[in-house]
């Protein structure tokens, strides 16, 4: 069969390339759906939660990768699997909690019962009642198991895929993003500390560029720069990998050198100091200078350390104008209580009420509003030239145009 | 609990929501006490017994510090607030008062239908201050596990 020959409306990239990402890729729905198929059941790995979330076998956690409900499960040998959140007879959902635990898995429509490896383990009236229906004698248990998704664990963070060709999770991450998510993920165990849940009415892209568009944070974000947090004179690197999609920021909290600039914003500061100074009190837990580590790791997971705010946030699609957004906040178990009480108080700066996230959640949707006005017009990407190397500062946007090269790629657009 | 009572928390639950509804942001901390506790978590978290909270203040200091972000910092879009609370029931406990009551937050948006931003319990004790009844403690636990969009203010 062949493609037809234009099935996207006739909308074509802009001429400028990578520095320009044009708005039918937000708003159309046929875009929408090659993203679903090429990417979020591509050969993609998919954040799909934490080992901390199911400690002990039997535990297990409700997932989504792309649009599609997923179970992780740990068996009563300790290992975690991934299936489809579907009974296999007629379709119903199995699990409908966020977590839960158990030795098994019932289907309440018809009682069907799956043990934790997703094996069938057995159906009522298989024989029938009296000598009267059941089930034909040639039905097979082992063929009508839960559908299995490969799952990939990686020192406390568990990773899915619903594509058969999915390279290693080492070698889709690569060596440099592979460094930083080790720096947060050491095989330390993780603590859980909870959840905070947002719907946006805006395209997942947004959210991915909001954290690789490093101009911003110093602009958008009065609450950071007012309070000293984030300036954007800071030391930072942009980093990625060779597809371009996965990126991680890293920044340093600056010496507050006296130039022109920063003296008028240490005034700045002075005029308006934290009435209670707890909310940004921070201390250094990891080694080395960096301060804010900001990954995004393709497709679906922003993994941040802002200080002692460890994260993860997981985008779940919801068609072109819309994605729901998991916050997952965590320590490590061995930590002690002081500064888990940090971490809680520095989560006011994030998530659907933060000082600071709210900023991205509004914006977002205002972007998404903009943009319908005129689906054919293009954003402009060009902070920091028209390259895709890696930049020792945060006045740039190559991050993003190293993500939409990776994106067109992978959409053949 | 007395008649007076009664009257006296339906109020100040009324007069705290208007304050908020108003966007009379900077008068939020003059109900409570320093320190004070003053959450918002989800259900979720609430029963698993997970101590993340969506806003979190623990002093006078963070509820004029939100007050003012909230105020002055944030970056979002105009919209109109509606509180309704109802179902108020205090106990005395020596010279504290533990309440539960329950919200329903309504928020609109210009040209968008009216939505409901989060519904659940207030949790509330309440201390006596020179005459005045102050919060101790206001922990918001909400029912609806995914917000939709932000919450910009205190709940």
């Amino acid at each position: 069969m062949t493609a037809p020959a234009d099935p996207l409306g006739g909308f074509v990239w802009p001429a400028e390339g990578d520095s320009r990402a044009p708005y039918w890729i937000y708003l159309d729905q046929g875009i929408y759906r090659r993203e679903i198929e090429r990417i979020f059941e591509g050969p993609t790995w998919s954040y799909a939660g934490l080992e901390c979330e199911l400690p002990n076998p039997g535990d297990w956690k409700r997932s989504t990768i792309g649009e599609k409900s997923v179970l992780i499960v740990r068996g009563k040998d300790g290992v975690v699997r991934g299936f489809l959140n579907k009974c296999a007879h007629r379709g119903v959902k199995l699990c409908e909690e966020h977590t839960g635990s158990g030795e098994e898995f019932m289907c309440p429509y018809h009682q069907w019962v799956y043990d934790l490896e997703g094996k069938l383990m057995g159906l009522p009236f298989r024989r029938g009642v009296k000598g009267k229906g059941g089930m034909p004698d040639d039905f097979d248990l082992s063929e009508h198991g839960l559908t299995p998704i490969r799952v990939h664990v990686r020192t406390g963070a568990i990773f899915a895929t619903l594509h058969a060709d999915t390279p290693d999770f080492e070698s889709y991450l690569g060596e440099t993003i592979l460094g930083f998510y080790d720096r947060i993920f050491s095989g330390r165990k993780l603590k859980l500390l909870g959840y905070q849940r947002q719907r946006l009415a805006a395209n997942w892209k947004l959210m991915l560029e909001n954290i690789k568009d490093t101009c911003h944070a110093s602009l958008l974000h009065v609450f950071f720069v007012t309070f000293g947090l984030f300036r954007v004179d800071n030391p930072s690197k942009v980093r990625m990998d060779e597809t371009g999609l996965h990126t991680g920021l890293v920044s340093e909290r600056g010496q507050q050198e006296l130039t022109d600039g920063t003296r008028q914003m240490a005034s700045f500061q002075q005029h308006l100091a934290l009435q209670d100074p707890r909310l940004l009190d921070t201390v250094r837990e990891f080694p080395g200078d960096a301060t804010v580590i900001m990954h995004t790791i393709w497709p679906n997971l922003i993994l941040q350390q802002q200080s002692n705010t460890l994260a993860t946030r997981q985008i779940v699609p919801r068609g072109p104008g819309e994605f729901d957004l998991h916050w997952t906040f965590f320590g490590y178990e061995d930590e002690p209580e002081e500064l888990t009480q940090r971490r809680l108080r520095q989560a006011n700066l994030m998530g659907p009420a933060g000082l600071v996230s709210m900023d991205d959640g509004e914006i977002m949707i205002r972007a998404q509003e903009g943009m319908a006005v005129d689906a054919r017009s293009a954003g402009v990407i060009e902070m920091g030239g028209r390259d895709y190397d890696n930049a020792d500062h945060m006045v740039t946007d190559v991050a993003l145009r190293a993500f939409y090269r990776g994106y067109r790629k992978v959409m053949g657009l | 609990m007395s008649g007076d009572l009664q009257r006296e928390l339906e109020d100040l639950f009324a007069h705290y929501a208007e304050v908020i509804d108003d966007g009379d942001l900077e008068r939020w901390p003059e109900f409570f006490t320093d320190p004070s506790l003053y959450r918002i978590v989800s259900k979720e978290n609430w029963d698993k017994k997970l101590p993340m909270s969506l806003m979190r203040c623990e002093s006078m200091g963070m509820l004029k510090d939100r007050a003012f972000a909230s105020q002055k910092l944030n970056v979002y879009g105009p919209r109109a607030w509606r509180h309704f609370v109802s179902q108020i029931r205090a106990r005395v406990e020596g010279d504290r008062i533990v309440a539960r009551s329950n919200f329903v937050l309504y928020e609109t948006l210009i040209e968008h239908q009216p939505q409901v931003l989060c519904l659940g319990r207030y949790l509330d004790v309440l201390v006596r201050q020179e005459g005045k009844l102050l919060f101790a403690e206001r922990i918001c636990v909400y029912d609806n596990a995914i917000i939709p969009g932000s919450i910009v203010l205190p709940v």
